[in-house]
């Protein structure tokens, strides 16, 4: 049977009538909270709520796995065995693989088997597990979405769009997920942009939680510090650097309550990935850095490093030590400044320095990774563009807190 | 006891637990500024983000005290709602994190926590937040009551609509 348009338009029209139901659309509840977190007035103040919880639940879950089991497990157990069945006790492949046969803790040994796998299995996979499963909680519940929406008119001045806050929050407690989560970004140019921002920006939370110990007062203002430097350098990539930073539109679902078999899904393909991609390149670090300590390079590096240190940065030259333990363990250095004499305003200007310096290993890591995506030129603008910025802004930004206690006669 | 009946009541208790909300966090926030502690009997506010869980609950105050006006209209309940999540978001985190750290056997201890270890990780004194929580899990009933106003509303359009047919 063949139907004319008419009669085609006819048989929707009584199909419509049968099974459609008309009515005025009312805003159920869950609509109108939908609504009220995107709007900056009810959204921003949910907003802090929801990354306050996402924080605690970062410490609390990483701080179970790591205090509460992994340390005991290498230091007590793994630690003590290597060292005493792995041979050549001293040698130089002992060194880089089981490093300082005298260390009580898996933090200083240093070697790819002890302070590698420690970093990389009892610190940073627990930190990874507890982010990813938030993130994927606010991902399929529907919040992530407006998040962003809330946080992309500011994150546009500088290049960026709404979904950068992804990689923003994730590098509050790690910065090698949060390399990984660039990605999401559209162009080169924004991802760059993101990696290096939050390299230099962004404390760990590791870092972070011992900040807090470390200078408790004060944790406040070297965030704000750190986070203005973010814009401004922000700002300043996106004028100078060449490419697009395109405008996305958002698809903003409605809230619906996460299903415990797509969240577990997520986070293992997420998981694995960190397995298969990132953990060989922290283990890889280790060894760049203790070989660079066998052959006293770093040893050069400090005391190259050392007039600038004291003379420009206003800190006193012990410093160097931490600094370059930064480039291992970031939290470690920040310990170790705890330990050095030095005024409460030095102190939080190597704070801030361990925050600006170098990117520790396993960022430094993912960012050679992700620049692979351009064969080896694109390793190479990625990885020294990120170092240029870097010493532009350790030198400037760093300086400039060292301006601001001379200025107000502290220094 | 009708509807508007128990809207009005709910009025008055979030207006009074909104007050005490509020309350709470410009302590909490003037106690985080100022770098202090306040133990009080079984409650205390310190901690290292008193500042923003005093930013939490002030702001929770507000959208319990803004909606107020014109209480049962489905925006103002999902001020409620925000709200009441965002105190039982610092609660949740809190219980979350006390349950965490009794199972370990701390730095010098075993695995596991001895048994008095496991019990001390919950005893007193505690963040005002979980004194709050169960006042605001009236919510619920007010999610409850709007759901049933609205299927009563939706009840009685489909007869106005098949008596009109």
């Amino acid at each position: 049977m063949r139907l004319t348009v008419d009669e085609r338009w006819d048989l929707i029209d009584k199909i419509a009538n049968q099974t459609v139901k008309y009515g005025v659309y009312r805003h159920t509840l869950k609509d109108a909270i939908a609504e009220l977190t995107v709007k900056p007035l009810t959204g921003i103040p949910f907003a802090i709520a929801v990354l306050y919880g996402f924080w605690s639940f970062f410490c609390a879950f990483a701080g179970f796995f790591t205090d509460g089991f992994l340390v005991k497990l290498f230091d007590n157990h793994w630690l003590p065995w290597l060292q005493e069945v792995f041979p050549g006790k001293g040698g130089w492949v002992y060194y880089i693989l089981v490093g300082d046969p005298m260390a009580d803790n898996c933090f200083e040994a240093f070697g790819m088997l002890t302070s590698g796998l420690f970093v990389a299995i009892g610190v940073v996979l627990p930190a990874i597990v507890a982010f990813y499963l938030f993130l994927i909680i606010l991902e399929d519940s529907g919040y992530l979405p407006r998040l962003a929406v809330l946080v992309d008119t500011v994150l546009h001045k500088i290049g960026l769009h709404g979904f950068a806050v992804v990689p923003m929050i994730l590098s509050l407690g790690c910065n090698v997920p949060a390399v990984a989560a660039t990605r999401t970004l559209e162009t080169r140019k924004q991802r760059f942009m993101m990696a290096t921002l939050l390299a230099i920006f962004i404390p760990c939370g590791a870092q972070l939680g011992i900040m807090l110990e470390v200078i408790p007062g004060y944790v406040g203002f070297v965030m704000i510090y750190l986070l203005a430097g973010f814009f401004v350098l922000g700002f300043i990539l996106n004028k100078l650097i060449p490419g697009k930073s395109p405008e996305i539109l958002l698809d903003v679902p409605p809230y619906q309550m996460p299903t415990a078999r797509n969240v577990m899904r997520k986070l293992w393909v997420r998981v694995r990935s960190f397995f298969t991609v990132a953990i060989p390149f922290v283990l890889l670090g280790v060894v760049i850095v203790n070989i660079m300590y066998l052959t006293g390079f770093l040893d050069w590096l400090a005391d190259v490093f050392e007039p600038i240190l004291c003379g420009w940065f206003g800190v006193p030259k012990e410093t160097v030590g931490p600094l370059i333990a930064a480039f291992l363990r970031k939290d470690l250095a920040v310990a170790q400044l705890s330990a050095i004499e030095m005024s409460t305003y030095q102190l939080v200007t190597s704070v801030i320095l361990v925050s600006l310096y170098f990117p520790c290993v396993a960022t430094f890591a993912m960012l050679i990774k992700e620049g692979r995506e351009g064969g080896w030129k694109g390793v190479a603008q990625y990885l020294f563009g990120s170092l240029a910025t870097l010493i532009v802004v350790v030198f400037l930004w760093g300086g400039l807190v060292h301006l601001i206690w001379i200025i107000l006669g502290v220094a | 006891m009708d509807t508007n009946a128990k809207f009005m009541i709910g009025r008055m208790y979030f207006s009074i637990f909104g007050l005490v909300v509020l309350g709470i966090g410009a302590a909490e926030i003037l106690l985080g500024v100022t770098g202090r502690n306040l133990e009080w009997g079984i409650m205390e506010m310190s901690g290292e983000f008193l500042l923003w869980r005093g930013l939490i609950l002030f702001f929770a105050g507000a959208f319990y005290l803004s909606s107020i006006e014109n209480f049962s209209d489905i925006h103002q309940q999902a001020k409620i709602v925000m709200a009441s999540m965002m105190i039982w978001i610092i609660a949740g985190m809190q219980i979350f994190s006390m349950i965490l750290e009794s199972i370990p056997g701390g730095e010098e201890g075993g695995w596991l926590n001895t048994f008095e270890g496991f019990l001390a990780t919950y005893s007193a004194p505690y963040i005002p937040s979980l004194f709050l929580l169960p006042f605001s899990l009236v919510v619920l009933y007010y999610i409850k009551l709007l759901k049933e106003v609205e299927e009563k509303r939706l009840k009685e359009e489909s007869l106005r609509t098949e008596v009109k047919a």
